[in-house]
Parts: C-alpha cells; structure tokens; sequence
C-alpha cells in the first residue's frame, strides 16, 4: 500500500480542481507582482505619484494607457500595480504584528490555564466586543492617517482571533498521550511548551494566517476608503478608489481597476481558503478524491 | 418555549461586563494611547481656550482611576462631548441617525436572507456538481468584494448611466414637501405606511434599493453559505435518514424537516454577521448619502471630528454587544442545545 501523504494529497486536491487552481495562480501571481512592482511599472514615477502631466489627464483605457490616466494624467495601471506591493506590506505586517501579539497570549492562557488563562482569555474577549475593523477605526483616528499606523491599527483588532485559535489547539494538544510522556521525563515546561505544544499547535493557525491575507487587504482598502489609512499619494488600492470616486461620471476607470485589483486578489485568497478547507475535512476529501479519480 | 430566569441574568450580567470591557478598552485608546488627548478633541483648528476647555471636560488633570470613573459617569449621563462639525451634542446626533442605518440594515438583510437561503438549498441539493461549484464562487466572489467599490459601481450604473434609480438620500425633498410627510419613527417605510401616504413610500423604496441591495452582498454570501453546510449536516442526521427510510417523498423531506432545521442557524449567523454589516454601512451611507450613522461616521472621521467619532464608535460597539446577547437569548429560545 501506498503511503498516505498528506501534503501530497491537499497539494493534488488543489492542483486537479480547476477553480482551485485558478485562485492559487492569483494569489502567485499577486505576490510576484508586489515584491517586483517597483521594476516593472510601465511609468515609475507616476506609480509613486510624483508627477503631474496636465495634457494627459482623464485619458481613457488604450493600449499605451491599459487602466486609463487619472485627474493628473498618471498612469493608473503603473499605479495599481504599485499598489500590489504596497497591499503585500500591509497585508504581511497586518498578520504578522496579529500573529506576533497573538500567539504567546494564547499558548501561555492555553497551557497554563487556570488564572491566568482566564484573565488572557478574558481580555481576548474584550477585544471581541468590537465589531470586526471598529477597533481600527477608533485607534486609526486616534493615532493619524500613515502606512505604520494603519498596520498597528488593523493588527490591534486581528490579534485576538489567532490567540482565541491557538488557545483552542494548544488545549487539544496537551491533553495528547505524548505530552504527558514528555512530562513524565523530566521535560522542563519551557521546552516542552517551546518544543513540542507550539510546533503542533501553530500549524493550523499558521494556515489560517496565511489565508486571512484576503481579508486584511480587504479592510485595509476599506479603512482607507473612508479617510483614516494611508496618506494620498501612496498608491494604496483603496485610496485610489477614494481618488477616482470624484471623477467616477465621465472617468470611470480611475476608479473601476484599483476596485477590481482588490476584488481578484481578495477572491484569489478567499478560493483558496475554501479549497484547503475542504481537503481538510476528510468526508469531503475522500468525495472528491474518487470524482478526481486520485488514488490514495 | 421558555428559557430560565436563571440564564436571562447570567447572559445580562455578561452584557453588563461586556459593555464595559468596551468602554475601557475605548477609554485606554482614546484618553492614555494619545500623547495629548485634549488636541485630538479640540478638533485641528482650535484655539487655546478650546483646548483647555477640552482638558477640562476630559477631566487630563486628575489621576487615572479618577478619570476611568468620570470617564464612565460622563458615558452613562450622556455627556459624550460636542461635535464642532455640526455644533450638537454627539449623542443626540447619533441617536437621531440611527432609525436611517437601522432600516437599511433591516431591508439589506431580508434581501440577503430571501435571496441566499433558496441558492443555499440549490447549491447542497446539487452539492459537487457545476451548481454547487457555481454558487461557491458567486458567494465567495461576494464576500471578497469590497463594499466601497461595489457602491460605487452600482450608483454609477444604475444611477447615472440606466438612470433608473435614485442614488442618494432616503427620499426626494419635493415629495417630502408636497405631500407633507411628518416623522412618527423615523423609519420612512414605516412612517409612509401610517400615514397612508403612498408616494412617499414609493419613493423612499425606490431610494433604498440600491443601497440595501449592495449591502446585502456580505449577509447573502453568508446565508447561502451557512444555508448549504448546515443542509449538508442535516441531511446525514439519523432522524432525516430515518424519514429517507420511512418512505416519505424526498421533497417533503427536504422543505418540512431539514429546511427547518437549517432555518434556525441560518438566521442566528446572519445575526451575528450585524456588526460586520454595519462597518459596511459606514462605506455604502457614505457613497449614497444616506444620512445614517454610517454617513455621520464617515464625515466625521474625514473632517477629524474626534468627539463625534468616538460617540459613533461607542454607540455600535454596544448596539453590536445587545444584539448579539439577544440573537443568543433568541437562539437558546428556540434550540436548548445553544445554552449548554
């Protein structure tokens, strides 16, 4: 018999599924694109916004212009793109500061338990009480508009799910027959904790992080939609929207692709999800394994 | 059915302590996280005098403790400081906002839940076929959409190329004028109807479809996905399997014993998805002008009108915190296996 292998399997799962495999080329191919933006913009320096061309404005779609020109006649589609690196550094830091904060907080209340997971937990759920991105609001208006604090501000309002899911694992983890094993012999709790429960336990949420990328762009264009993310003339997708929102009848694109920028990548991520969320779950994975005719 | 005395206190001393956990949370970032909270209140233009009022009225001169606790008396006696965008009160600026957001949230969702829990049903019926594939990526290209850009998109198409539409305000002043429409509840719809004045309702829904109809993007995907899981779930319980085995028809099946059981869920997660709903009202209010708290919010946070910020964000956060205390009281109400 074959040996199961379970990245394997997930990483066929996905590769076979033509819409899967669909969303894993945008999310590549939106990475690729963010860390080489800077290089391959057709006009660099209207992708950073520091030109201003008054014959070429409101320039519509053609082939020297794919995405049109905007109010000063830069060139939207070198600023989308731009605008990809700047979603990847914000979509990065926004996880990584959440997984940062998130994470001790919820292996310490998760393998200590008892007060002090009570008390970490609690504030957790403090947290919590907020509607998703009313956090972010409050602390973007109170720290000022800026690429930093638009980070720290999503970031503040993200941790608590990573630490409410890897205090969730890390429960499940300890009770397993091999940590005990590992107490029996001496283990110190430190290097038990450091060793053995957070390497199990992260997996999962590590996953989920890497996913959650859609969403935290999502609603770091929203944020900047309404006046509290990044300072104009940063090429940050949201706030080309904001920009073109002006101009939008009788200048429709300037607007219309920044949008759609967001809403691909965004999908891209959002499909993927979906699609690693099934194969995880076994009942569905065997249906389609058999539909896909992938032996096992 | 009835649910214990016992619970309803437990789940209200829970909101009491939740609401709080809120306000000093609210507190931490707004009075301790800035350097000189007094400037933020003051507003960008202030003089010297406004900024010192400000630090009166914040009570920055006594300790930390002493100010949480004036912090939570201004809170409850309704002293949430003065907008100098609109020169009132921030509370009664945001109550009076709210009946608009609260009628479009209540239409955005009833399309969400009329629309999404039928496509749900079709896309578990038809589970791993180009169907179920089909409605997957419609309802996950619908979560993914930005809201703002959605608006957007759909005012300029319906609104200004169709022309079909009205795309902003909740009724046209004329037919306010004309037929001498008063406000009882605030809730236009409403109000029209108790009046008998039929064209103010007409023209208050014609207004409000294309807003509700893009917020209802997030809680349709939402329904029709939840719809479609808990179908799938249902439909593998012994007691449906059992029925299957009885010989009763598929469709009745289907529409009297596991639709009923989807439903309850279904509407308790479309509950639940309220404050993400509201966040998108703020974006939705804010390109169709309509004047709820969500429009309010925006201008206040474009103009940097601090005080009037924080009242909005207060003012959701504890609506958020009620609502979800009551979706689970109702939930427990209806199915006892949530109050375990």
């Amino acid at each position: 018999m074959k040996r199961f292998r379970e990245q394997r399997v997930v990483f066929s799962l996905i590769v076979k599924k033509p819409i899967s495999l669909f969303s894993l080329l945008i999310v590549v191919s939106f990475i690729v694109i963010g860390v080489s933006a800077p290089l391959i913009a057709p006009y660099p320096e209207d992708a950073w916004g520091l030109t201003y061309n008054v014959e070429k404005r409101f320039l519509p779609p053609s082939i020297e212009h794919p995405f049109g020109t905007d109010a000063l006649g830069r060139d939207v589609f070198s600023r989308v793109i731009l605008g990809s690196s700047f979603s990847l550094i914000i979509a990065i830091g926004v996880i990584g500061l959440a997984l940062i904060i998130g994470v001790p907080v919820g292996v310490v209340a998760g393998y200590y338990g008892g007060r002090v997971g009570t008390i970490l937990m609690r504030v957790t759920d403090m947290f919590l009480a907020f509607p998703p991105l009313l956090l972010a609001i409050v602390l973007a208006a109170t720290l000022g508009r800026g690429l930093l604090n638009l980070i720290v501000a999503l970031a503040i309002s993200w941790w608590p799910w990573y630490s409410r899911l890897v205090y969730v694992q890390t429960n499940t983890v300890k009770n397993m027959p091999y940590i005990d094993s590992a107490k029996i012999t001496g283990l110190p709790s430190l290097k038990i904790m450091t060793k053995h429960v957070i390497p199990n336990a992260l997996t999962p949420t590590f996953v989920q992080a890497a996913l959650d990328m859609g969403s935290a762009i999502l609603e770091a264009a929203g944020l900047s939609f309404i006046g509290v993310g990044v300072k104009p003339p940063t090429p940050e997708w949201g706030l080309l929207v904001s920009e073109g929102w002006q101009s939008i009848n009788y200048a429709w694109w300037i607007a219309f692709f920044p949008g759609l920028a967001i809403l691909v990548t965004v999908v891209g991520f959002n499909l993927l999800a979906d699609a690693l969320r099934e194969s995880a779950d076994p009942r569905i994975r065997r249906t389609i394994l058999m539909r896909l005719g992938v032996k096992q | 059915m009835p649910i214990s005395k016992e619970y309803l206190v437990k789940r209200l001393i829970l909101l009491i302590l939740v609401v709080t956990g809120v306000l000093l949370i609210t507190f931490i970032i707004t009075r301790i996280v800035p350097a000189r909270p007094e400037l933020l209140w003051a507003g960008p233009h202030a003089t010297i005098e406004q900024i010192q009022k400000a630090r009166e009225q914040l009570h920055l001169d006594k300790p930390i403790h002493i100010q949480f606790i004036l912090y939570l008396q201004d809170f409850f006696l309704g002293n949430w400081g003065v907008s100098w965008r609109t020169r009132s009160p921030v509370l009664v600026d945001v109550l009076s906002s709210l009946t608009a957001t609260l009628e479009l949230i209540v239409i955005a969702f009833t399309i969400a839940f009329i629309i999404g829990v039928p496509f749900g049903v079709l896309a578990a019926i038809k589970k791993y076929t180009w169907i179920d594939d089909v409605a997957r990526i419609v309802t996950v290209v619908g979560a993914s959409i930005p809201v703002f850009w959605l608006a957007l998109i759909v005012q300029l198409i319906f609104g200004t190329w169709l022309g079909i539409l009205p795309s902003a305000k909740r009724v046209d002043e004329w037919v306010v004028i004309v037929t001498g429409f008063k406000q009882i509840t605030g809730f236009y719809l409403i109000d029209s109807i108790l009046q008998g004045n039929y064209m103010v309702f007409v023209d208050s829904l014609r207004h409000i479809i294309l807003p509700a109809i893009v917020l209802a993007s997030y809680p349709f995907c939402l329904s029709a996905r939840m719809t479609r899981a808990v179908m799938m779930e249902v439909s593998t319980e012994p007691h449906i399997r059992s029925l299957i085995a009885w010989g009763l028809p598929h469709r009745t099946i289907l529409f009297k014993y596991s639709l009923r059981n989807t439903l309850v869920p279904v509407i308790a997660s479309i509950g639940l998805s309220f404050g993400y709903t509201i966040i998108g009202a703020f974006m939705v209010e804010l390109v169709f002008v309509w004047p709820g708290i969500g429009l309010y919010a925006a201008m206040s946070l474009l103009s940097f009108d601090y005080p009037a910020v924080i009242g909005c964000v207060l003012i959701v956060a504890i609506f958020y915190c009620i609502i979800n205390t009551l979706v689970d009281v109702i939930h427990s109400a209806i199915d006892p296996r949530v109050r375990l």
